[in-house]
C-alpha cells in the first residue's frame, strides 16, 4: 500500500510542478481580432514565439460567437457587441488555427515566429 | 458443406469490408482535409487514449461503458460504466472524476460464482498532464495520466470487495498526415490491491501497451484499428508474471455536433497464454472480447 501511496503523491507533485510554467511571469504580446459579418478581421495574425499571448476578440455582430482553437487549447463565448479576452500560453513557432464554433465558415490563423 | 458456406460468408464479409474501406478512402480523398478543423485526438483510437486534454475552460459529461465477454467455459458478460465529469482548468491539465456502475451476468464459469447483478461499484478520478504538445512543426503529442479508482464490486467476479487501483498511462499520438491520419500509442501500468470479504488481500498489476492507427474519412468520422499487448502479474511490482494476451480490433469515432460525439471499439483476444496452463488464449486474467461505447457532451 505504501508503494501506491508514494507513487500517487509523487505523480501529483510532479504534475503540479510541471503545471507552473515560467512563461506566466513574462509580459504578454497582445493580438487584436475583430469579428464582423461572420468573419475574422484580419484572418491572419502574427505573434512572437516563447511569449504569452493575449487575444482581444471584438465581436461586432449582433449575435454571440465562440472563439475556439484546438491547437491553442482555448475557447470563449464572446457576447454580441462586446469584447472577449483570451490568455494563451507562450507558444512555439508554428501556425495555429482558430475559428468561431458557432459558424463553420469563420476561420483565422495565428502564425508564431 | 457448412464449412464451405461459412467460408463463403467469411469471404463475402471480407469483400464487403474491403469495399467499404475503398469507398471510405475514396470519400476521404474527395474531401479536402485542409478545410477541416483540427480534431481532438483523445477519443479517436478506441481503447487507446490519445493525448488530447481538451480546451481551457471546457467541461464535458461522458457516459463510458466497457463490456467484457467470454471466459474459458460457461457464459460471461460484465460491464463497467463511468459517469464522468471532466474539465480543463489550464492549457496543460485536465481533471476527470465520476462514479462507476457495473453489471455482471455469468454462469458455469470455472472459479467464478454464477451471478446476475447490477450495482453502483465505485468512484474514480483522473489527472492528465500534457507533457509534449503538437505544433505545426512537431507532429508528436504526449500526455501523462494517473487514475486512482476505488471499487466495492470486483470488476471480474462481481463479488463484494474493497479494491484500490492506480492506473498510470503515457498517451502519445502522431499526426502522420495533416488532419487525416493519426497513430496512437499507450503505455500502461496498473497496480491494484483487493481485499475480499473474508479478509484476504490480493495484489496484482497489469502492464502493457498499445498501438493504433486512425483515418479521418470525413470531417466528423474517424475509422481505425488498434492492437493491445497486456501482461498480468500477481504482484504490484511486476515480479510474479501469470500470463499475457494480445487484443486486436476496429475503432470508430463520430462527431454528431460540435459539442457531442461518440466513440466505439471492439477488441478480440487473438493470442494469449496462461503460465502453467498449456491452453490457447489467456481467459483467466483477460476476456475473449471487449467492447467500448462512449458518448460525450461538451458544454
Amino acid at each position: 500500500m505504501w508503494f501506491l501511496k508514494n507513487l500517487a503523491s509523487g505523480a501529483l507533485c510532479a504534475m503540479a510542478m510541471l503545471a507552473v510554467s515560467p512563461s506566466h511571469a513574462q509580459q504578454a504580446a497582445e493580438v487584436q481580432v475583430t469579428y464582423s459579418r461572420g468573419q475574422f478581421q484580419p484572418g491572419e495574425v502574427r505573434a512572437p514565439a516563447d511569449t504569452p499571448i493575449t487575444f482581444r476578440v471584438k465581436n461586432l455582430d449582433a449575435k454571440a460567437m465562440e472563439f475556439e482553437s484546438k491547437s491553442l487549447r482555448v475557447e470563449k463565448v464572446v457576447a454580441a457587441n462586446s469584447e472577449g479576452v483570451i490568455n494563451v500560453r507562450a507558444l512555439k513557432p508554428g501556425r495555429y488555427e482558430f475559428y468561431d464554433d458557432f459558424n463553420e465558415k469563420a476561420r483565422g490563423a495565428l502564425t508564431v515566429q | 458443406m457448412q464449412v464451405g458456406i461459412r467460408s463463403e460468408r467469411g469471404h463475402s464479409i471480407g469483400l464487403c469490408a474491403i469495399a467499404l474501406l475503398v469507398c471510405c478512402s475514396g470519400a476521404a480523398r474527395a474531401d479536402d482535409a485542409s478545410a477541416w478543423r483540427d480534431i481532438e485526438t483523445k477519443y479517436i483510437f478506441g481503447f487507446t487514449t490519445g493525448s488530447g486534454i481538451g480546451l481551457e475552460g471546457e467541461k464535458e459529461f461522458t457516459v463510458d461503458t466497457i463490456a467484457r465477454f467470454g471466459k474459458r467455459d460457461g457464459h460471461y458478460a460484465a460491464t463497467e460504466t463511468k459517469y464522468e465529469f471532466e474539465f480543463t482548468p489550464t492549457q496543460f491539465i485536465q481533471v476527470e472524476f465520476g462514479a462507476l456502475g457495473s453489471t455482471h451476468n455469468m454462469g458455469g464459469v470455472t472459479a467464478l460464482d454464477d451471478r446476475s447483478q447490477v450495482a453502483p461499484s465505485g468512484a474514480f478520478a483522473e489527472l492528465r498532464y500534457l507533457a509534449i504538445e503538437r505544433t505545426s512543426n512537431n507532429p508528436l503529442s504526449v500526455t501523462l495520466a494517473v487514475e486512482p479508482t476505488v471499487r466495492r464490486i470486483d470488476e471480474t467476479s462481481g463479488e463484494r470487495v474493497r479494491n484500490f487501483e492506480f492506473e498510470t498511462t503515457v498517451n502519445a499520438d502522431l499526426e502522420l498526415v495533416k488532419n487525416r491520419l493519426f497513430a496512437g500509442f499507450n503505455l500502461l501500468y496498473e497496480p491494484e490491491v483487493t481485499q475480499t470479504t473474508i479478509g484476504d488481500t490480493q495484489r496484482e498489476a497489469k502492464f502493457g501497451g498499445s498501438a493504433a492507427l486512425s483515418l479521418r474519412i470525413a470531417s466528423n468520422v474517424v475509422l481505425g484499428g488498434e492492437v493491445w499487448y497486456l501482461r498480468h502479474y500477481d504482484a504490484a511490482n511486476l515480479t510474479a508474471f501469470t500470463g499475457d494476451a494480445v487484443m486486436l480490433g476496429p475503432t470508430l469515432y463520430i462527431q454528431f455536433t460540435p459539442k457531442m460525439f461518440m466513440t466505439a471499439a471492439w477488441n478480440t483476444q487473438v493470442w494469449g497464454r496462461e503460465v502453467g496452463n498449456p491452453v490457447s488464449l489467456n481467459l483467466a486474467e483477460f476476456q475473449r472480447n471487449r467492447a467500448k461505447l462512449k458518448f460525450a457532451w461538451e458544454f
